[in-house]
């Protein structure tokens, strides 16, 4: 499987009055051809950014990429100018946003903002764009695709609208897409159509899909492989398999016991994480999980823990699997 | 959970006149909610739960039908019976951030409540604003903050020391944990599970995240489209669900569990849910259902007692 995106060491930082707010600090990860990789976290963890600097879609200032590099194919994102930018985005990577209701245009009909998307990449006449509008519409199983085409946006609910931006988002064919939070807006039997529909391009194009969401569940139906993410790093990446069967960092272990079971009695408490995430202005020095972590040592208190190998391609930050982590914690790794 | 029934609900409808029409939020809803109890309230947006949670509520006024508690008469009788009704029962509402002031101090905000229904003198009433935010887990010094100095779940406490203060029975939780991350929405829970054991509490627990609802409630109601199509205790309907629309909703929710996930069959409904204005007549999920019928789209199927407490409104469940 060809690589489609690396990810080496990014640093995002955020110049603000109250000084630099590290969104991002440091994280490194790649994407197959047909993958999926979810990208789980709280809100404010950064992984919002990590999805928008990969289209460069922050203002900068604000923002700033304080170091890494991304690689998309054989185009350096971070040295790219705006107008190499302008080429790459709908073309080799797009994305589609948590909020259909904002994203369109409501003053222009949902055809015309389709073809102003493949006229922007594809040499095409205003008939055939046209042409290309619908079929787009009818890949992402919008009934009626020709009425639908000249109707606007306030026409449609919010699943017809979120399968609209995937028809844009899909209409020049991209190598990866990037869906932060696609279905958090929708409702569950509406979310269900959009995730089957998402799978269903991944294996028609096989285009490699980074999937951005805090709903575990979704991750579980869809995901190849998954990173989480805790206060603007990588905690653990591994697949899907990994991470529900055998998480190895504790917060993901956490996460994961936070939720109810679903034939979890009442009688059997949440568990629950204490404390809030760190303050990303003055990031701990340490492990940014130390403060509210169960299994806490006095090095992750001071040390930021490096990535452990667990086997394969699961791993782990995490002070745990040093290999000279006293023996009496050894029952607390798995 | 005793037996005894607390908020009695009869054939109460809330409609809403629009441009276009009547548009039918809720409509013929019968229901009885006991003490100590946790009902859950579950169904997609717009199908008319939150509404229903404010008929509860008695915040808006039903259409038709009338609302009782304690046997009492209807609440909606005059505003002495509205003003006792909201000493019992009292509400958390889903946006931590839209329903706390922004101009009154946290201590201001618990104690307005009480100071309403003249409860205690003002000193006793300090005391039990800090009292209260020990109970939800913050301190006594946060009752000079305003609400921007919270987060999201620090505030979502501060709506509940809120609710606490005038010592109600019954709580209406509107998706209370919706606008939380994963992490601080088991707290929240446990916090409300602890409070309804240390004082007997009764809720109705609105929220579309079902495997939470399942999780704290004792029976869970499904609504669509303003109506309750499914009634049952929560062990029961996930084991036995009856009706197609629960079935497609449960199975439509995906579990943290990848082989699991794999397995599943999922009943994956076509299309969206139609406008609440100007509904056709016969059942109202009729045009999305897989095993439609003939009679589905002539007449208007009723609540049934299928086994023992679990109730059903389709024509095909027999």
């Amino acid at each position: 499987m060809n690589k489609i995106l690396q990810i080496k060491d990014l640093r995002v930082s955020f110049d603000t009055y109250a000084g630099e707010v590290k969104a991002v600090r440091g994280i490194s990860f790649d994407i197959h051809e047909g993958e999926v990789l979810a990208i789980v976290g709280e809100s404010g963890c950064g992984k919002s950014v990590t999805a928008q600097t990969i289209m460069k879609l922050n203002p900068m200032p604000p923002a700033r990429i304080a170091h890494g590099d991304i690689l998309l194919g054989e185009h350096d994102i971070v040295r790219a100018s705006e107008k190499e930018m302008m080429k790459i985005r709908g073309k080799e990577v797009s994305m589609i946003f948590q909020d259909p209701m904002t994203c369109l245009n409501p003053t222009m009909q949902v055809g015309k903002q389709l073809t102003e998307a493949i006229r922007h990449h594809q040499k095409l006449s205003k008939e055939e764009a046209n042409k290309e509008a619908i079929r787009l519409l009818e890949t992402v199983n919008i009934p009626n695709a020709k009425q639908r085409a000249r109707q606007y946006p306030h026409e449609f609910s919010g699943g017809m609208r979120q399968r609209v931006m995937i028809a844009m988002a899909l209409s020049s064919s991209p190598k990866l897409l990037i869906a932060d939070e696609p279905t958090t807006a929708l409702d569950v039997t509406i979310q269900a159509q959009i995730m089957d529909l998402l799978l269903e391009i991944k294996q028609k194009t096989n285009t490699a899909i980074i999937l951005i969401t805090h709903d575990l569940g979704v991750v579980a139906s869809v995901a190849d492989r998954v990173a989480v993410m805790y206060a603007g790093k990588i905690v653990e990446t591994g697949t899907a398999k990994n991470i529900f069967y055998h998480p190895s960092h504790p917060y993901t272990r956490a996460l994961l016991k936070s939720l109810p079971d679903t034939d979890m009695d009442r009688s059997i408490r949440l568990v629950s994480i204490p404390g809030t995430p760190p303050d990303l202005l003055n990031p701990p020095a340490g492990c940014g999980f130390a403060s509210r972590c169960s299994n806490c040592m006095k090095i992750c208190q001071t040390d930021l823990p490096p990535e452990f190998i667990i086997d394969g391609g699961h791993v782990a930050a995490c002070w745990l699997h040093y290999e000279n982590c006293p023996a009496e914690l050894e029952g607390v790794k798995n | 959970m005793e037996n005894k029934k607390l908020v009695v609900l009869d054939d109460i409808s809330k409609y809403f006149k629009v441009s276009e029409g009547t548009l039918k939020a809720v409509e013929q809803v019968s229901l009885d909610i006991m003490k100590g109890e946790t009902l859950g309230l579950v169904g997609e947006s717009g199908c008319g739960k939150s509404t229903l949670g404010k008929v509860v509520m008695g915040i808006y006024q039903p259409t038709h039908g009338q609302l009782t508690y304690h046997g009492k008469e209807s609440i909606h009788l005059n505003k002495k019976t509205l003003f006792s009704y909201s000493k019992m029962a009292q509400i958390i509402f889903q946006d931590p951030y839209s329903s706390l002031d922004p101009r009154m101090t946290v201590g201001s905000i618990i104690e307005e409540g009480m100071i309403i229904h003249k409860m205690y003198d003002k000193k006793r009433r300090q005391e039990r604003v800090y009292e209260l935010l020990e109970l939800v887990g913050l301190n006594k010094e946060h009752a000079n903050r305003f609400p921007h100095e919270f987060s999201g779940g620090q505030r979502q406490r501060i709506g509940i020391a809120r609710a606490l203060a005038i010592e109600p029975e019954f709580i209406v939780c509107d998706e209370p944990i919706s606008a939380l991350d994963v992490s601080i929405q088991s707290q929240i829970i446990n916090l409300l599970h602890d409070l309804q054991k240390e004082f007997n509490l009764t809720y109705l627990f609105i929220a579309h995240d079902l495997n939470i609802v399942k999780y704290i409630s004792d029976r869970i109601a499904v609504m669509y489209l303003g109506n309750i199509v499914e009634l049952a205790a929560s062990g029961e309907l996930y084991a036995n669900t009856l009706h197609p629309y629960s079935k497609a909703l449960l199975s439509a929710v995906p579990v943290p569990d990848p082989d699991k996930e794999a397995k599943k069959v999922r009943q994956i409904l076509s299309g969206d849910v139609p406008s609440p204005i100007n509904i056709p007549k016969g059942c109202n999920f009729a045009g999305r259902c897989p095993q439609v019928c003939d009679i589905c789209t002539k007449e208007k199927p009723f609540l049934r007692e299928i086994t023992t407490g679990h109730f059903v409104s389709c024509h095909m469940v027999k």
